[in-house]
């Protein structure tokens, strides 16, 4: 915890139009630290993680990833992006390709690995999320569960520093959960720096060094797991976790 | 999908058998129980056949049908009948003859011996021949001086067919209608256009600049002009001839040429003496 | 009276050569313009989707601007219209060099690149967004994102409205007769002129078309078959 913030936001503001989805959010996230952001939807809770690779911009603010500015002009976003990992709720693995090239495609053409140093590592990466005998599957034959294990296998590959995950579980069925889950919480044990957008509260208790609890665009209240879970500051915390923890 | 080709091949070659062979019936017939003769002509062959500055579709050839044609088919049909007229281009005349859709073609065909297989041509109505429009100044003055030269004409033309196949060192260019052949010969595209002189005349007339243009050469064609029919009708054929006939002897015929053709006519275009000869030796004089 | 069939006249004197001239013109004329409509159409369908908007207003007026005018007029417009603006003896030299074929060509391509970019357009719209941004957010740059994974994609599945377009630009190869290409039309036309057998003239044209098209929809209906991506497009027809 004591180690240099790997993602910080300064005053940001962000509209969509006339909606001001993102308000005056000051937030610093430790190398190695494991966050979890939760609240109701229409928070601005996808939207604050989207811009932390600058899939959003912002009108205001700074953010400032490993140290460099996302929000600056001119800056080398693709550069940036090889250091922070992306995970989506709906997978977004390519269809015209397998499991192992989906794998292989930015190693080979962002790192410039060879053919044979990219699908060494991309195996290796599916030994990690248990899909090696599906290296050759296409999305479309795959489950939803192994899908998104297959892509945390494509973030990783890049081998970044960071890695962001914008809803990972909401799309699958619930046998399936616990599969990506258990993944992400290999990973988080391992000492990644996370930031993940998730309902999955148990996942949140059991690996989350921190949770951020946002609504209307605003960070309402930072705390532990622990110390948010039993008993929450804010009112609207106190709402948020009786609808979510009641089914 | 094999089998599909098969099918469809064979559907197009029926279509391809069947649609034409339509029961032909006796023209005469035709127009008596219609009271109608349909024309095929064309709408911007100026002065034989054209739409006017007032709208109106006139022409030399239009007269002939008109003030020939006409009377004699009512004779042969003993009622009074009305001319119809539909455009018809090179392309489409003898397609639209056949299918029954125009009983005859009066516009500015040639009569050739190919397309007597296929249709009657009536007395010649018109003599002219193939020569060239140039710029003035070309060094084209005759058909001996195209070689090499690129020279339009129109597709379907009798005069084509002669180029290409007697003077294959021309570059030929065809077109498929005047206005695109004369917009290339006026833009440079081609060093000449070919066509029936009395065609190159009209052009030369239309002209930006009429006296920048000459028409050089002998007719190196002979290109008569007859009305078509549907072959081997031979009654309508008579009622036609006889029309033409008659203008001829009456001189009516001379009138309308002069009308169209005079000094003070559309085209100034005067009968030279072989010409008349010509036209007169069709009905024995 | 009725009309007498000669369809000798199709292989008699100089008609199968005429036939194949006009078929190998039709064949040239049209593969030529296809990769320039191909090629244009890539470019504008996807700048028609990104996000600086110079780039989408360029691509946009290209494409209404060339598909809303007939194609005949932009036969005239390269044939006509063009040439005047260069010098006499450039002028010369192209009218000596097969201008009206190349005039066609790029009256062709560039027409049917502005319908094509429509195809491939809605083809990059169908494929979510998301795969865009899943593609950059591993440090793909835009350019790369879309030679990489959206066009691909894309390409494949637009085929059945691609084949169409194809086999409408075949046979407005036609319209170059215009400008007097001497393409398949033309010829036969020409056989017509020559032995005034319209029906027999027209019969053979049309099947030539005819197995052309049927060819050309042959071929990519197995390229579409050869690169179906696996469970994205419901394949007709026995499994594999």
């Amino acid at each position: 915890m004591a180690a240099a913030p790997a993602i910080v936001f300064r005053d940001v503001n962000k509209w969509f139009g006339k909606l001001h989805v993102l308000r005056d959010i000051n937030l610093a996230i430790g190398a190695g630290e494991v966050v979890v952001v939760c609240g109701p939807s229409g928070s601005g809770k996808s939207t604050l993680i989207r811009c932390v690779n600058g899939l959003e911009r912002v009108q205001g603010g700074d953010i400032a990833v490993l140290g460099a500015s996302v929000t600056a002009r001119g800056v080398n976003l693709p550069a940036l992006r090889t250091r922070v990992g992306m995970v989506f709720q709906s997978f977004n693995l390519f269809p015209h390709m397998t499991a192992l090239q989906n794998i292989m495609l930015a190693p080979k053409k962002v790192r410039r690995l060879s053919h044979a140093e990219a699908e060494k590592a991309a195996r290796a990466l599916l030994a990690r999320v248990g899909l090696v005998e599906k290296a050759d599957n296409y999305p479309a034959n795959l489950s939803g569960g192994q899908q998104q294990r297959v892509a945390i296998a494509r973030a990783l590959a890049m081998q970044p520093k960071i890695m962001l995950f914008d809803e990972p579980t909401s799309a699958l069925d619930p046998e399936m959960i616990n599969e990506v889950l258990d993944v992400m919480t290999t990973l988080a044990r391992e000492g990644m720096t996370m930031m993940c957008v998730t309902h999955e509260m148990g996942f949140a208790r059991r690996v989350a060094h921190r949770v951020v609890f946002m609504d209307e665009g605003q960070v309402i209240e930072e705390a532990t797991p622990q110390a948010f879970f039993a008993a929450p500051k804010s009112e609207r915390g106190k709402q948020f976790l009786s609808k979510i923890l009641t089914h | 999908m094999k089998k599909t080709v098969a099918v469809v091949l064979v559907l197009a070659a029926g279509l391809a058998l069947a649609g034409p062979v339509v029961a032909q019936q006796d023209t005469l017939e035709k127009i008596k129980s219609s009271g109608v003769l349909t024309i095929g002509t064309r709408t911007g062959s100026p002065p034989f056949a054209y739409i006017n500055k007032n709208n109106e579709w006139v022409g030399f050839t239009i007269d002939l049908v008109e003030m020939l044609v006409k009377p004699s088919v009512e004779k042969a049909v003993g009622k009074s009948i009305k001319v119809e007229k539909k455009e018809s281009t090179p392309p489409t005349r003898i397609p639209l003859l056949t299918s029954n859709s125009v009983d005859l073609i009066a516009g500015t065909m040639t009569d050739t011996p190919q397309r007597r297989e296929s249709v009657d041509f009536s007395l010649t109505f018109f003599y002219t021949g193939a020569q060239f429009l140039v710029k003035k100044g070309s060094p084209i003055k005759s058909i001996n001086d195209i070689g090499g030269k690129r020279i339009a004409a129109q597709q379907g033309a009798t005069n084509a067919k002669i180029i290409r196949e007697k003077y294959p060192q021309a570059q030929l260019r065809e077109f498929p209608d005047q206005p695109a052949a004369f917009q290339a010969l006026l833009q440079g595209q081609v060093d000449a256009y070919t066509n029936d002189g009395i065609q190159l005349y009209g052009l030369k007339a239309k002209a930006p600049n009429p006296n920048d243009w000459d028409v050089v050469g002998d007719f190196y064609s002979e290109e008569p002009y007859g009305m078509a029919m549907r072959k081997g009708d031979t009654k309508f054929k008579a009622a036609v001839d006889a029309g033409l006939k008659n203008g001829f002897e009456s001189g009516k015929y001379f009138e309308i040429y002069d009308k169209w053709f005079g000094p003070k006519g559309e085209l100034p275009y005067p009968m030279t003496p072989p010409v008349k000869a010509y036209l007169l030796k069709q009905i024995g004089k | 009276m009725s009309y007498t069939f000669k369809w000798s006249v199709l292989w008699t004197g100089e008609s199968g050569r005429w036939l194949l001239q006009g078929l190998l013109t039709t064949l040239e004329l049209s593969a030529l313009a296809w990769l320039l409509a191909v090629a244009l159409g890539i470019v504008a369908g996807a700048l028609r989707t990104v996000r600086f908007a110079p780039l989408r207003w360029a691509a946009t007026s290209y494409v209404e601007f060339f598909r809303n005018v007939p194609l005949l007029v932009w036969m005239f417009f390269w044939y006509f219209g063009v040439p005047p603006l260069l010098p006499r003896a450039v002028q010369d030299w192209l009218f000596n060099h097969g201008a009206e074929f190349w005039a066609g060509m790029l009256a062709l391509g560039v027409y049917h690149g502005a319908r094509i970019s429509e195809v491939i357009r809605s083809g990059i719209q169908s494929i979510p967004r998301t795969q865009f941004e899943a593609s950059v957010a591993m440090g793909l740059t835009t350019f790369q994102a879309y030679r990489l994974i959206i066009l691909p994609v894309a390409l494949r599945l637009i085929v059945p409205p691609a084949t169409n377009e194809s086999l409408n630009l075949l046979k407005n190869s036609s319209v170059a007769l215009t400008i007097s290409v001497a393409e398949l039309t033309f010829q036969t036309r020409q056989i017509e002129t020559y032995t005034a057998k319209a029906i027999e003239a027209l019969t053979a044209g049309t099947v030539i078309y005819l197995v052309l098209c049927l060819s050309i929809a042959m071929i990519m209906a197995r390229v579409e078959r050869r690169y179906a991506i696996p469970g994205l497009i419901a394949r007709v027809g026995p499994a594999a």
